[in-house]
């Protein structure tokens, strides 16, 4: 999801997303499978955690590349559709979570991967299916700056450039985050 | 304990404090968390190789849907992105007619216009004057309204950009693609309602001569 000089590097023998937004503007309907290829991964490990499941993130992404597609000309910068295309998944994710609350987020939780038993312990395996549980629990913003914080790994500043929300605000987002999950987990003791 | 963390331990969860910064008793809480948060499943997520085509098919309808170029027409904005002010000096227009082009037909003509007109046509020029424009396109009735078929190339340091195409006698609707996101009437040319809440420019041809309008 970073995005590094090495992503830049590896990018310059292909077109730049710039081009082929435009290239798609003005009717080569078929180069948008370049950004379907390019994207189609970058972002589905976050909305499977929005989500709770990777059923529900391949959806979620699939609608967000033709909602994408459908409104290619509202993309005011083609030079980051990275980002943009980000806001149109996170708003699904969001819309999604709202719709099915907490309760069918739990179910979910038993879909998602927890690290390989056979390489970690039993005990961190279950830690982690627990923490996953509780943090569907959260509220959508919360669980959001918790994943691009610990599972993305931004910094704070990268999250608020991504998301387009203060660091302070951010911050006092991800510190209830941590109480709540306490709580949470706690609870299930 | 208290159900909140230590503000401290939140840092150190942030990662703006080494946990040895903090009392014993903080930081056995801190390492703790620290272990649950790195238990956190971080491996890269691959969706199933079937989305993309699933992708491609919905866009592929989509752009060949009618509705489509309809909605694009009525939500495309009617004032240009270079502004009112520009868009005033982009009055400056339409085109001019020119002439009967005598080679059509014969052999030999070199002209890729030339060779694509026919004997009852003409060539006229199109012309809009967009300075901050990136790429004009001509779209209209005579080119299937394909808004990457008829190009305008800059002429000139004002921002001119001018076509010339061969046109059959009759009458043609057409309007410009400017940046390949704004369709824009031309501004000095008669218009027709589209159907669809917007206008369309008109150029009329006629077998023997052109006309300017």
């Amino acid at each position: 999801m970073r995005v590094t000089q090495g992503d830049r590097v590896e990018r310059t023998a292909e077109p730049s997303d710039g081009a082929v937004v435009r290239a798609v503007l003005t009717g080569d309907v078929e180069q948008y499978s370049v950004l379907v290829r390019r994207y189609r991964d970058r972002y589905a490990r976050y909305a499977s955690r929005m989500l709770g499941s990777l059923d529900a993130a391949e959806d979620a992404v699939q609608d967000a590349l033709i909602r994408a597609f459908d409104q290619l000309k509202q993309c005011r910068d083609p030079d980051n559709f990275a980002g943009w295309f980000f806001l149109i998944l996170r708003n699904r994710c969001f819309a999604e979570r709202r719709r099915h609350k907490r309760v069918d987020g739990l179910e979910h939780a038993e879909e998602l991967a927890v690290p390989d038993v056979s390489l970690a312990s039993l005990e961190r395996a279950e830690q982690a299916r627990s923490l996953e549980r509780a943090l569907l629990q959260l509220t959508p913003e919360q669980r959001e700056v918790f994943v691009l914080k610990h599972v993305e790994e931004l910094s704070y500043d990268e999250i608020s450039a991504r998301v387009g929300t203060g660091v302070a605000a951010l911050k006092m987002r991800m510190h209830r985050a941590y109480d709540r999950l306490r709580e949470l987990l706690r609870e299930t003791r | 304990m208290s159900q909140a963390f230590d503000p401290r331990v939140k840092q150190v969860l942030d990662g703006e404090r080494p946990a040895g910064d903090l009392p014993l008793a903080l930081r056995a809480e801190a390492e703790a968390a620290q272990r649950v948060l790195a238990a956190l499943d971080r491996r890269e997520v691959s969706l199933s190789p079937q989305l993309d085509a699933r992708v491609m098919a919905a866009v592929r309808r989509r752009a060949a849907s009618p509705r489509r170029r309809a909605w694009r027409w009525f939500t495309a904005p009617s004032v240009p992105p270079w502004g009112l002010a520009a868009a005033a000096a982009a009055a400056f227009v339409a085109f001019l007619l020119l002439f009967r082009p005598a080679s059509v037909g014969s052999p030999g003509a070199a002209s890729p216009l030339a060779t694509a007109a026919g004997p009852e046509s003409v060539y006229v020029r199109f012309v809009l004057t967009a300075p901050t424009a990136q790429h004009v396109a001509l779209a209209g009735t005579f080119n299937r309204w394909d808004p990457s078929a008829t190009p305008l190339t800059r002429v000139g340091a004002e921002g001119t950009w001018m076509v010339t195409v061969p046109l059959t006698a009759g009458q043609h609707q057409y309007a410009f693609v400017v940046d390949g996101q704004r369709w824009v009437p031309d501004p000095a040319a008669p218009k027709v309602d589209d159907g669809f809440g917007r206008k369309n420019s008109v150029v009329s041809v006629t077998p023997t001569q052109g006309r300017v309008l």
